[in-house]
């Protein structure tokens, strides 16, 4: 069983990767979508497996919110805000794409290394799981640092909650509801301020470049 | 005696089905356009014609230019014989192993490089720069996601490879695996000029890279060098299929129909990947010649990947 959660968690690292070498904030939003789905896939075979060995069913239902929220409704309103912006620049990266890929390789090493050192529980035992979904986090935040419109930098917060939410997912194997509940509002929350931000910064300046923003300094 | 028989079954088999993946791919992307397009056997016929006519070679042209079809054609061949259609007919050993196969057809490139520009046409030249940079880019990639599957089976010959991946259940639920997997598929695009890196379709002279040095050739030795490429995908194609799908544990007879089976699912595994490969065809623009890195870089990151993996899982256990 672990089996298929290996090649899952590998296949959401492999899918911030691509984000990574996406171009344009259409593709972002796409792929971002893609990794969402892999997630309520790891989450469902989770919860099916959690409900029927101990009977609790509240990580299917975190499994239904992801697709309602992160697969459907977030894309969906992210499209929407960049649909309404004006000025369209698509290539936004500060570094060129091959060596934002590779700084990417040297974060998964970076993570692998750090996780072998660990104390605790698990110490000394290196999960492929948390090595892998750990990463996630660090490329979002790179994939963050590395992109200059807003929308792009949405998608990267968006990453980060993926990789923290999948981390969790694989070293708990089901967090506590309460929890999990609280992050999704957080999230929406966040994403909702972020677009309405997006659209502010968009009628001000006539562009979602945040580069543009220091010209308020005096 | 194993030794012929492998030979002739592995050559027999390699040269008549590689123009039949070429058929198929054209096929399924004439049906995704609405077209008919052109019969699945169209490529045989082609050669076949190709082969009856004479060859016009360039006053201009050295040596180099008519050696070169001979060269690719045989190293191409070579190639084939390196990596088994089916674990069930080996032979007693094969002289060669990872790097061989792809020194070989790097060697056969190189000499497709220099004809090219051995005639001095505009095209020939542009071409084969195209092809150096590309072939660069894909190379660490190819040699990285083979020597993954090598650490993990302890042998980097093709065929106790194989026999290795035949005891590993459904190889593509594993982390490692499925990282090949897509790697090796990203390097086919790129080695048999598929359509993110070059158009198969095309001679229009901005985007053409293979075409672009197969200009000057006409005749029998345009036979040669399109066979010869033709060699060249089924066998990564080939390498693809028996590493990441084996087939032979499932046939519990022996004999001559163990043989003829293991061959039937084989070609069934080459048509699913050639289908596969025009689906990627279809849903694909080309891309623009310098984007190529990036594409390159992916692949090479999912073969490193894989092979991080393989450390991660802590290499014994896998």
């Amino acid at each position: 069983m672990s089996n298929y959660f290996d090649a899952l968690s590998v296949l959401i690292l492999f899918s911030s990767f691509i984000l990574m070498a996406n171009k344009r904030i259409k593709s972002y939003i796409k792929t971002f979508r893609i990794q969402s789905l892999l997630i309520a896939l790891a989450a469902g075979i989770m919860g099916i497996k959690g409900s029927f060995e101990e009977g609790r069913i509240d990580i299917l239902v975190v499994c239904l919110l992801i697709v309602v929220l992160k697969v459907i409704f977030i894309p969906n309103l992210l499209n929407k805000t960049y649909a309404n912006i004006e000025y369209k620049v698509e290539k936004d990266f500060i570094l060129n794409i091959p060596i934002l890929i590779l700084m990417c390789c040297a974060l998964v090493v970076f993570t692998y290394f750090s996780l072998s050192t660990i104390d605790g529980i698990n110490a000394g035992i290196i999960n492929t799981q948390v090595v892998n979904s750990v990463s996630v986090i660090l490329i979002g935040l790179l994939f963050m640092i590395s992109r200059k419109k807003a929308i792009g930098q949405i998608v990267g917060f968006l990453v980060i909650e993926n990789g923290l939410y999948i981390t969790a997912l694989f070293s708990t194997h089901g967090m506590p509801f309460i929890v999990d509940v609280g992050i999704f509002i957080d999230v929406i929350t966040a994403v909702m301020i972020l677009g309405f931000m997006v659209f502010r910064i968009n009628e001000k300046f006539e562009s979602i470049d945040i580069d543009k923003l220091n010209n308020l300094r005096g | 005696m194993r030794n012929i028989v492998y030979i002739v079954v592995q050559i027999l088999v390699i040269m008549l089905v590689s123009p039949l993946v070429n058929g198929i791919i054209r096929k399924v992307k004439a049906f995704s356009q609405k077209r008919k397009g052109a019969p699945l056997l169209q490529m045989y016929f082609d050669l076949f014609k190709l082969f009856k006519k004479n060859s016009v070679v360039s006053d201009v042209s050295s040596w180099a230019f008519k050696v070169t079809p001979y060269i690719f054609f045989s190293t191409a061949l070579a190639a084939a014989l390196l990596v088994p259609v089916s674990t069930i007919v080996t032979p007693q050993e094969i002289p060669g192993d990872i790097i061989m196969l792809v020194s070989v057809l790097a060697l056969g490139r190189f000499f497709m490089m220099i004809a090219a520009l051995d005639t001095a046409s505009t095209f020939g030249g542009m071409g084969s720069s195209r092809e150096a940079m590309i072939s660069s880019l894909i190379e660490p990639s190819i040699l990285v996601s083979l020597f993954t599957v090598g650490l993990i089976c302890q042998s980097t010959s093709m065929q106790q490879m194989m026999e290795a991946m035949k005891g590993t259940g459904i190889p593509l639920f594993h982390p490692v695996y499925i990282m090949v997997f897509l790697a090796l598929f990203t390097i086919i695009l790129a080695e048999t000029s598929r359509i993110p890196v070059d158009d198969p379709a095309t001679h229009l002279e901005l985007t053409m890279v293979h075409e672009a040095m197969l200009l000057e050739y006409s005749g029998r030795h345009l036979a040669l060098m399109e066979l010869g490429a033709a060699i060249k995908q089924l066998v990564f194609i080939t390498v693809l299929v028996n590493l990441i799908f084996p087939h032979d544990q499932l046939i519990a007879i022996t004999g001559i129909s163990a043989v003829v089976l293991s061959l039937f699912l084989y070609l069934m595994k080459v048509i699913f990947i050639s289908i596969a490969i025009a689906f990627a065809e279809v849903f694909t623009v080309k891309f623009r010649f310098f984007s190529i890195p990036n594409l390159a870089a992916l692949s090479f990151i999912l073969s490193f990947l894989g092979f991080l993996q393989y450390f991660v899982l802590g290499g014994s256990n896998v």
